[in-house]
């Protein structure tokens, strides 16, 4: 059918945005490719090295801990993340008018903080002695916990913040595929005799797929990208940083922390690339998970 | 009718570019980065009228100030430099100066500086000059602000746990007894000093200095003495049932000296502004000193600088005479008596009305004793591993992971190792 | 209704509002423990105590007054949101006329070019900044409005979204256009985007979040002055050895909170008006 009508319409739509990605995402990121190739400090002319920032990396010490730390964090915060803003996203649908408004600018408050503000904030919950939470831990006579310095707590104090904020900004996108589903579906189920949780299952989590699968892709790929926070809660600086023996070291830190640092942006640009060839592969694996279960 | 505009606004905006660039062509601007707080209240104010100062003397020059945090002067002159859109004078921390070196942010002005009079130049600190020149006929800053360790000392709670505040410890002893007596009374002693790597650096003062720290870029090796380091840790496993478990630089660490839960804070004199409110609102009593050394003869603490760079280019010569105006004693003096902060301009510090300013007595005593962070300066970039390495090392030694005589080991065969790659 | 029916929805309802109000005071009181440290006085411990009240209501208008009077805060609003509105319009714009196409159309290469765009998305910006930003400056658009915002609109993330909402789309309706005699682009037009309201409006939210957000790209970027975004502004503020105190710095970032969260109250309510007015599930 397609290949009677002329494609040009086609082209003439997308071209826009075409030629603004060629121009500032494709030829930046070729050009970074090409630089991850040499030794370059952004001013001398650079000096192709082969894949010996590649061996580099590779073979460091901080690449794999930047990487497994990632691992973990990963599988964490991401299906928690999701879940709790999905469950938000029914909690504040189940409400109506004044009240559902109020729950869901609530819940979207730790979205609109900038990352300083709320890294401070938590910076003071999670002090030891006297903060927030080791407050409330005194209170049923535990003792205090180093949630930022100690090596086992650090990185799910981390997730714990992540998912504080990322909660809120997945629950405005779950809302809005959710206001999308039709009431009739809901009434007819109703009347079948289907009980809430039935509906939930039946319909809201068919109808929501391609939202929920941008969801899930979209935090996959951003968390495999977390900087600021673990930055922030630790305190960082270009010459100091990842917190207490690199536990909250992460790639896209130490990628900046050699760009900037040490001005190596080849080696930056090196790092940049292992790190997308990682979320290359998750991403396919998570459509394929997709693929798969739409075949079935 | 469209035609004729267009053709006219061309025209007009064809006029507007000439005359711009016949301005150009007489006027210069200078971009002119500073530290953000020198670029608010009355330090802005003073900074410019330097710069009106100068620019009555220099018709045709603009000067413009801009103001940027820490982290993002580095980050936008680095890739100022990669662009070739470098400001024209700046400001940085000492200790980034060999990156800029490296991008080509940092011009070298031995030969602007030999030529300027004989007593401009003595009227600097010879090691902050010393600091500044990696190699001979390589000169690369002028050295500007700086501070040296001090030691806050909360008299409240000292005189809590019975002790007499009116002689400061005179020795490490002296002051681990002191502490002691403060832990015993429900207090915190100190901040844990093994969570940053300055923190660090101030207590390995205590019985080093600057000949076992830093690095040999010529062997790529630490130049640390597992023998001092080993002495060093010994003190950070005395204190860790002591300390507050936040660092020198955190704000939990100021909140707890305020409220008389904190005895000592070893940090430079920027808390002092915090700390003078308290006292000012009647809720604080404080002093502040110098960290004592192993011997009575000794001081811990480090020293620091902040330095001011001038970009090689068309604006170079213009740029360098800013420069040396705005660190020139008189300016200097000015700028220590506003902001009651140590500068390297020895001459400046010596004027009676500045060195009559508390903080300012203090620091310049500080830095007589006080031992560089991370010598040797501008002349390679260190890599990250470096000070993580020293962190972590020390905070496990601190936590009992090692012993003090094989964390000394293993920090030096880490560092090596780190240097070697 | 039985008995039994009748007390499970109450259960049921307790339960819901228990948690929602645990949920929200988790959410909110950390930033209600901010603004009572921006009015308070200064000097006083501020992360020790939590704080459940504000304690000088005047402080805090003072140092409100000062940041405004002494740093160019307005501006920074003003460049900020300019940055915001601009991307906003442009990214929504550009991205939905070819989430249009890629979501309900067959074409030549449509897979090949989808899957290098989502690729994109899979590179660190961080590994990006600099090629782009040297391409920005030798464009001569340094400390521009233009290169803040141009070079951030062919946002994958904002294809990648639209195209999920917009497969939803039913594809009768757009049959039925074409056969009434719409040409390609007002299909876009006058079928696609208003089904696609709901998508338009939280994509522009959170791109506005995005946008305000952005630290890295408006700093090398933006270096003068009269170009600062408010990021830039507060990060005078934030720098870790400042000798500003602690309360004025956190005014500071407060006071960068305030336009998103303005903006999403605004827009919110826009989604669940626009429901009710098109008679679904609201």
């Amino acid at each position: 059918m397609s290949s009677q009508r002329s494609h040009v319409p086609h082209y003439l739509m997308i071209a826009p945005f075409v030629v603004l990605f060629a121009a500032f995402f494709l030829y930046p990121i070729l050009s970074g490719f090409y630089y991850s190739f040499h030794d370059w400090n952004g001013v001398e002319v650079p000096r192709f090295v082969g894949l010996a920032n590649y061996e580099k990396l590779l073979g460091s010490r901080d690449f794999s801990r930047a990487m497994w730390n990632l691992v973990v964090y990963i599988s964490i915060t991401v299906p928690v993340g999701i879940l709790v803003a999905f469950g938000l996203a029914l909690l504040v649908d189940s409400f109506t008018g004044r009240w559902a408004s109020f729950f869901r600018n609530a819940y979207f408050l730790p979205v609109v903080l900038p990352a300083f503000l709320a890294a401070t904030i938590w910076r003071w919950i999670y002090a030891p002695n006297f903060g927030l939470l080791n407050m409330i831990l005194g209170w049923f006579g535990l003792p205090s916990v180093n949630f930022l310095n100690d090596t086992g707590t650090m990185i799910y104090a981390l997730i714990a913040v992540d998912v504080w904020v990322s909660a809120g900004f997945n629950m405005v996108i779950l809302l809005a595929g959710l206001k999308n589903i039709p009431a009739e579906l809901y009434e007819a189920a109703r009347l079948d005799g289907a009980n809430k949780w039935q509906q939930i299952v039946h319909i809201t989590v068919p109808m929501l797929g391609p939202i929920m699968f941008f969801v899930i892709t979209y935090s996959i790929i951003s968390a495999m990208q977390v900087f600021d926070k673990p930055w922030l809660l630790t305190g960082s600086s270009f010459s100091e940083y990842g917190g207490r023996r690199g536990a909250l070291l992460f790639p896209v830190m130490d990628m900046m922390g050699r760009a900037f640092g040490e001005v190596r942006f080849g080696e930056a640009s090196a790092y940049g690339f292992l790190l997308t060839l990682a979320i290359v592969f998750l991403t396919m694996v998570t459509f394929g998970i997709r693929k798969w279960r739409e075949r079935s | 009718m469209d035609i004729r505009r267009s053709f006219l606004s061309t025209v007009s905006a064809l006029v507007a570019v000439g005359w711009a660039g016949i301005a150009a062509a007489q006027e210069k601007t200078l971009e002119y980065w500073v530290y953000s707080d020198f670029a608010q209240g009355d330090a802005l104010a003073l900074q410019q009228e330097f710069i009106k100062e100068f620019t009555a003397k220099h018709p045709g020059v603009k000067i413009e100030i801009i103001g940027k945090g820490d982290a993002d002067l580095t980050a936008g002159q680095i890739a100022g430099a990669a662009s070739g859109n470098v400001p024209d004078v700046f400001m940085n921390g000492i200790g980034t100066g060999a990156q800029l070196v490296e991008v080509g942010a940092l011009a070298n002005v031995y030969d602007k500086w030999m030529a300027m009079p004989e007593d401009y130049r003595n009227q600097f600190n010879k090691s902050a000059i010393a600091n500044c020149t990696p190699e001979p006929q390589k000169m690369y800053c002028l050295p500007y602000t700086g501070y040296g360790s001090l030691m806050f000392r909360n008299l409240t709670v000292l005189k809590k746990a019975g002790i007499d505040p009116s002689t400061p410890p005179a020795t490490w002893e002296e002051w681990l007894g002191q502490m002691k007596k403060i832990k015993e009374a429900g207090m915190f002693a100190i901040p844990d000093q093994a969570l940053v790597f300055n923190s660090i650096a101030e207590m390995y003062a205590i019985s080093g200095d600057v000949s076992t720290w830093g690095i040999d870029w010529d062997s790529r090796k630490t130049r640390i003495d597992p023998a001092v380091m080993e002495k060093v840790l010994q003190k950070f496993v005395d204190i860790a049932p002591l300390n507050s478990g936040t660092s020198r630089n955190d704000q939990a660490t100021k909140d707890l000296f305020v409220t008389d839960q904190l005895a000592f804070h070893t940090v430079g004199p920027w808390v002092n502004s915090t700390y003078l409110e308290a006292e000012k609102n009647g809720k604080l009593k404080y002093d502040f000193v110098l960290i004592p050394g192993d011997t009575a003869d000794k001081r811990g603490g480090i020293q620091n600088y902040e330095i001011v760079g001038v970009a090689p280019g068309e604006n170079f010569d213009i740029s360098w005479e800013f420069a040396s105006y705005v660190t020139a004693k008189e300016q200097m003096a000015r700028w220590a008596k506003l902001l009651s902060r140590y500068n390297s301009n020895a001459a400046a510090m010596a004027e009676p009305e500045v060195a009559s300013l508390p903080l300012i007595a203090r620091s310049v005593e500080s830095v007589g004793y006080a031992m560089d962070v991370m010598p040797p300066y501008l002349v390679k970039a260190v890599p990250s591993c470096y000070s993580s390495t020293v962190v972590d090392i020390v905070s496990a030694t601190a936590d009992g992971e090692y012993s003090p005589a094989e964390g000394a080991k293993e920090i030096v065969a880490e560092l090596n190792d780190c240097l070697a790659e | 209704m039985s008995v039994s029916a009748r007390r499970n929805v109450t259960v049921w309802t307790v339960l819901k509002w228990a948690v929602a109000i645990m949920v929200a005071v988790i959410a909110v009181f950390p930033v209600w423990w901010m603004v009572n440290v921006v009015f308070s006085l200064p000097g006083e411990p501020v992360s020790i105590n939590p704080r459940l009240w504000p304690t000088s209501m005047s402080a805090g208008i003072d140092k409100i007054r000062m940041i405004f009077a002494e740093t160019a805060y307005m501006r920074a609003y003003a460049v900020s949101l300019a940055y915001a509105g601009l991307t906003i319009f442009g990214v929504l714009l550009v991205g939905s006329l070819a989430a249009f196409e890629f979501a309900l159309f067959e074409f030549r290469g449509k897979n090949v070019l989808f899957a290098v765009i989502l690729l994109s998305l899979m590179v660190p910006t961080a590994a990006t900044i600099i090629p782009t930003y040297l391409l920005t400056s030798s464009l001569g658009w340094l400390n521009s409005m233009q290169g803040l915002v141009v070079p951030g609109l062919a946002s994958a993330f904002g294809l990648f979204m639209l195209v999920q909402f917009m497969r939803a789309i039913p594809r009768d309706m757009i049959e039925a256009a074409r056969l009434d005699g719409a040409n390609h682009f007002q299909i876009y037009w006058f079928v696609a985007l208003p089904l696609s309201r709901n998508a338009m409006i939280t994509l522009a939210i959170l791109t506005f979040m995005q946008t305000w957000g952005n630290y890295m790209w408006p700093l090398i970027v933006g270096t003068r002055p009269d170009m600062y975004t408010v990021g830039q502004v507060v990060g005078l503020f934030n720098a870790p050895l400042s000798h500003q105190t602690v309360d004025v710095v956190m005014t500071a970032n407060l006071l960068a909170a305030i336009p998103p969260l303005v903006f999403f109250l605004i827009f919110q309510k826009q989604i669940v008006e626009g429901i009710a007015m098109s008679g679904t599930k609201g």
